[in-house]
């Protein structure tokens, strides 16, 4: 009996319809204490005050933590791939995002630590905040980042994410037409039907089991042995059931608060988020601004693209370095462009820091350049269909950054899609294959960006 | 006060005003019927109350007094899986599964007060229920079937009724 | 005061495995006494599927019945490492993994079924919880009593371990781009065409149908797959016509707080969807297999902007595609100012949402003369 490619059913289906699979809200320890924080009201703002005296005191209050209880209170997340701290767990001198965490309390019921974090007292100095990352640039705009307004740690500390190809004047000076547009797709939240939510459990022999919603059990147990500076055998992570991520339960750090919490009191300890603390607070997918100018001739060739990429990262880096980079590889779609000139930043904004959705640096230079093609199609009154086909990555054709492509389907794929919907081909359109180019569909200026597939 | 779940008669301590919701989950252990959103919003908290689906996140205990109520643990177990239930195996109905036990639930509301395999009015019925990760078609069919009274093969999964395979690449 | 119907396509590509690579997935699998396969993976299920995905390799893999495995990812003491489900990498990169793991324990199974049977290993195969001689059917032996033997008679535990792992790709050149090895597992394909219907008067844009073709490279669980192209193209529907964080980007204000005033997508959002899928094996992923995960949501907002272009003559290039973006571009195109500007070879669209219309200079786009 064939198993690969068989329509099995889902291993934990019979769990799902039951009602019995265990998400972990649903784990149930004695003695768990409920979480609840106190987040920035501002976009950005220096902390003046912070007293958590009152809260503390309050009976059935069991912990509160601040910045002050965390052995290693700044920890990038991706600092493996070279992105640098520069975000608090908990909020110390400043807050750079309305929603951000200041200080957490463990208490009896949600009631009580909700009346605690009411305690604790905090005061604000605020500042002016940068939204909008046209402007970040700007000799006027406010600083909000201790780097300044982009990031600045790329490869050889280049302050933004580099493409270069080919050359991109011979492609513009060359072009019939060229067609400039400006994408902007929105921050969008992953939702999913779970919220964010943790919970640990302090054991006998001074480990911590911590119950995660992560997507990622062994990249949460390394976040938290990092703030905490403890090696991996302290902590046990179990998880593996998430109710829905898309991305949003990657970068989480209720593992490491519950952590500090149940540490501080002893007790078992468990924050589920509100959907309105997931809406409001939690990470996004990030906002994009891209300006893209292509260089075309009257019949459909794409010589060059030059393209600036703002990548909108709200107030810390988190991985947008990362995802900027990911879009940077791929902002030819795709098609085979030989001329390119792309710049992308990271800007920093006052609003909740974005991180990975679905897709993450691709599902906005998909929006942006398949747009982008529909309108040059329209502008030279060519069919948006045969100009795919003819611009389709081939093998041998080479990516922005020179990987050669050794089995790309896009041909297939538009030609069945045309197939599908009844779109008329003519012959020449019907009959192509994602053969390495030749004759017509090798021109001249598409001859110095091949390469050799067999060396891949 | 007493709570009547799934047949079986509890004696209550929570206060009259705790969410229904609260009292399954916290202080009766009853965990299917899921806080998503604790704003009405969503249906993953969707229990059945005399046969009607109400937001369990929504309504305070009291009001459930002298109710039968029904979560997901009473619509079938293991070794006796109710037709619905079946068909969310059968037409992959559930992927995180998060949402499940409230589409469970309405679906079968719908189907007990005479629902048919239409697929507007379905969507109708369940209209108040997100589910993130399915795109609710399965889901719709899973219903469809269930209330045409279809049998179920629990071995394999359904194809899904707009879908084509075909084979690509080097012939 | 009308309904306009459009269409509009999209074609696009998306790797597989995190960008650059350098991302470990690990798992390693012990077989009980009776022949029975345990794994253990550190993958989370997100409702991908991965559970479902990873049992299936392994049971095809060694040559058992898919109920003999029992797949365990619950926790970090007996899982061993994966960077985690994300990057579209659960089914080609730990999907490896336990294919590796699968492929040493029937190794291992072969060389004790070899003694017991007095057989060359090589001359035999599994096939549904079954070791037969290659060409002797008659001579077999059940995988059950292989196990039992290496446990009982032989003093040995079967296990396998799997990791995989592509080496990191770094950036030999910070000014190009260029890299020193493909960045990517494998790239997926695929295209999808929108059918819309906007409303002139109140701006509501409604997809009716999506018709999507994706080149999985091989579906190791077709249902699966489908159920991540339909729950990715309401994704991409949300995406593209009605979520957003923030109604007034760039500013903040008026941020929805409840699935009232946040609108992801419903039920009664649904368009027809009609799928296709094309397995283009890729080189070296389990059975042929590629990711899929987060394509799903790609292709639908610029087939959707594209097909709004179609139906009304105007371009929205801001997403979501709102009622009033709609209803404001209408407005425009009445008045005449929704032309891209052009001047010789040029033609500027959207100049009033460009950096050059908004910073006081610090940034600027501009082509080369």
């Amino acid at each position: 009996m064939k198993v690969v490619g068989a329509r099995i059913p889902r291993y934990d289906g019979t769990a799902h319809v039951t009602g019995r699979t265990t998400y972990v809200d649903d784990v149930r320890v004695p003695g768990t204490l409920w979480t609840k924080a106190l987040r920035s009201p501002h976009h950005h703002a220096a902390i003046t005050k912070l007293d958590t005296s009152k809260a503390e005191a309050m009976e059935g209050v069991h912990a509160v933590i601040t910045w002050k209880d965390v052995p290693l209170l700044e920890y990038g997340h991706l600092a493996a791939l070279g992105i640098p701290a520069d975000e608090p767990l908990l909020a110390k001198d400043e807050v750079r995002y309305l929603g951000q965490p200041i200080a957490l309390v463990a208490a009896e019921n949600e009631d009580l630590a909700a009346e605690a974090v009411s305690r604790i007292e905090v005061g604000f100095e605020e500042r002016p905040a940068l939204f909008d990352v046209r402007q970040a640039f700007d000799a006027e705009a406010p600083e909000i980042h201790h780097e300044g307004n982009w990031y600045k740690h790329f490869e050889e500390e280049m302050d933004r994410r580099q493409i270069r190809k080919g050359d991109i004047k011979w492609a513009f000076d060359n072009a019939d037409t060229i067609v400039q547009g400006v994408y902007r797709p929105a921050a969008i939240e992953h939702a999913p039907i779970e919220t964010q939510v943790c919970q640990v459990v302090p054991e006998a022999n001074g480990r911590l089991t911590i119950y995660s919603c992560t997507q990622a059990l062994y990249f949460s147990m390394g976040v938290v042995a990092a703030h905490l500076q403890v090696p991996l055998n302290k902590l046990k992570v179990v998880g593996g059931t998430t109710g829905g991520g898309f991305g949003g339960k990657v970068d989480t750090a209720t593992e490491t608060m519950c952590s500090l919490l149940a540490m501080k009191s002893g007790r078992p300890v468990k924050w589920r988020w509100t959907r309105e603390e997931e809406f409001l607070c939690s990470s996004t997918r990030a906002p994009w601004h891209m300006e893209i100018a292509d260089a075309v001739t009257k019949d459909g060739w794409i010589l060059g693209r030059k393209m600036l990429t703002l990548h909108d990262s709200g107030a810390y880096s988190r991985f947008s370095p990362y995802g900027l980079t990911k879009h940077s590889f791929h902002h030819t779609g795709a098609y085979t462009i030989p001329n390119l000139e792309f710049d992308g930043y990271v800007v920093y904004t006052n609003r909740t820091p974005t991180t990975a959705m679905r897709g993450f640096g691709v599902t906005s230079v998909s929006f942006a350049v398949e747009t982008h093609m529909s309108r040059i199609a329209d502008v030279l009154g060519l069919d948006p269909i045969e100009i795919r086909l003819k611009n389709a990555n081939r093998i041998g054709d080479t990516s922005p950054n020179g990987i050669v492509y050794t089995d790309p389907s896009t041909v297939l794929t538009i030609q069945t899609m045309a197939e599908t919907t009844g779109h008329e081909l003519p012959a020449d359109y019907r009959t192509m294959t994602s053969e390495p180019r030749s004759g017509d569909l090798l021109p001249e200026h598409l001859v110095a960006q091949l390469g050799n597939p067999e060396e891949h | 006060m007493n709570l009547t779940v799934n047949g079986v008669t509890h004696e209550i301590d929570s206060s009259p005003l705790t969410p229904l919701l609260d009292v399954l989950r916290e202080e009766l252990g009853i965990t299917g019927a899921k806080a998503g959103c604790h704003q009405g919003g969503c249906g993953a908290c969707t229990v059945l109350i005399d046969g009607e689906p109400r937001r369990s996140c929504l309504m305070p205990v009291g009001y459930a007094d002298g109710g039968e109520i029904m979560t997901v643990e009473g619509l079938g177990t293991l070794d006796d899986l109710s037709p619905i239930q079946q068909a969310f195996i059968h037409h992959y109905a559930a992927q995180c599964g998060f949402c499940t036990s409230g589409m469970l639930l309405a679906g079968q509301a719908y189907i007990d007060h005479g629902g048919t395999d239409d697929e507007e009015a379905i969507q109708n019925a369940l209209a108040g229920h997100v589910c993130r990760c399915t795109g609710y078609s399965k889901i719709i069919d899973a219903v469809a079937a269930t209330a045409r009274g279809d049998s179920f093969d629990l071995t394999e999964t359904a194809v899904g009724k707009h879908t084509t395979m075909a084979t690509g690449g080097a012939e | 005061m009308a309904k306009h119907r459009g269409k509009g396509i999209a074609a696009i590509e998306y790797p597989t495995g995190m960008n650059q690579n350098g991302d470990p997935s690990q798992a390693w699998i012990k077989v009980k006494p009776d022949g029975r396969v345990d794994v253990f993976a550190g993958t989370a299920d997100i409702g991908n599927g991965s559970k479902t995905i990873q049992t299936q390799i392994v049971a095809e893999t060694i040559g058992v019945p898919y109920d003999w495995v029992t797949y365990d990812n619950s926790n970090t003491d007996s899982s061993p490492m994966c960077t985690g489900t994300f990057a579209s990498r659960a089914t080609f990169v730990a999907g490896m993994a336990a294919l590796k793991a699968a492929q040493e324990v029937k190794v291992k199974l072969l060389e004790i079924a070899g003694k017991e049977l007095e057989i060359d290993p090589s001359d035999l195969e599994i096939i549904d919880g079954e070791v037969i001689a290659k060409g002797a059917p008659q001579t077999k032996m059940s995988v059950a009593d292989v196990a039992g033997a290496a446990t009982f008679g032989h003093g040995e535990l079967i296990t396998g371990t799997g990791a995989q792992l592509k080496p990191y790709s770094t950036i030999i050149d910070s000014e190009s781009g260029a890299v020193d090895l493909p960045p990517h597992s494998a790239i997926s394909y695929a295209s999808c065409a929108a059918e819309i219907e906007v409303d002139d008067e109140t701006g509501q844009v409604r997809i009716l149908r999506l018709q999507q073709c994706y080149d999985v490279g091989r579906a190791i669980n077709p249902t699966q797959v489908e159920g991540q192209i339909e729950g990715g193209a309401m994704m991409g529907l949300g995406l593209g016509v009605l979520e957003n964080c923030y109604p007034y980007y760039p500013g903040v204000e008026h941020r929805g707080g409840m699935f009232g005033s946040y609108l992801a997508p419903g039920m009664e959002d649904m368009p027809q969807i009609d799928t296709i899928m094309i397995e283009n094996p890729s080189a070296d992923g389990p059975y042929g297999a590629k990711g899929i995960g987060e394509m799903a949501n790609n292709p639908q907002p610029p087939a959707i902007a594209a097909a709004v272009h179609d139906a009304i003559g105007v371009w929205i290039t801001e997403l979501p595609i709102t009622p009033e973006r709609v209803l404001r571009a209408l407005e425009a195109k009445e008045a005449g100012t929704s032309e891209p500007r052009r001047k010789g070879k040029l033609v500027v669209f959207d100049e009033e949402l460009s950096v050059n219309a908004v910073s006081s200079g610090g940034m600027r786009f501009e082509v080369p003369a």
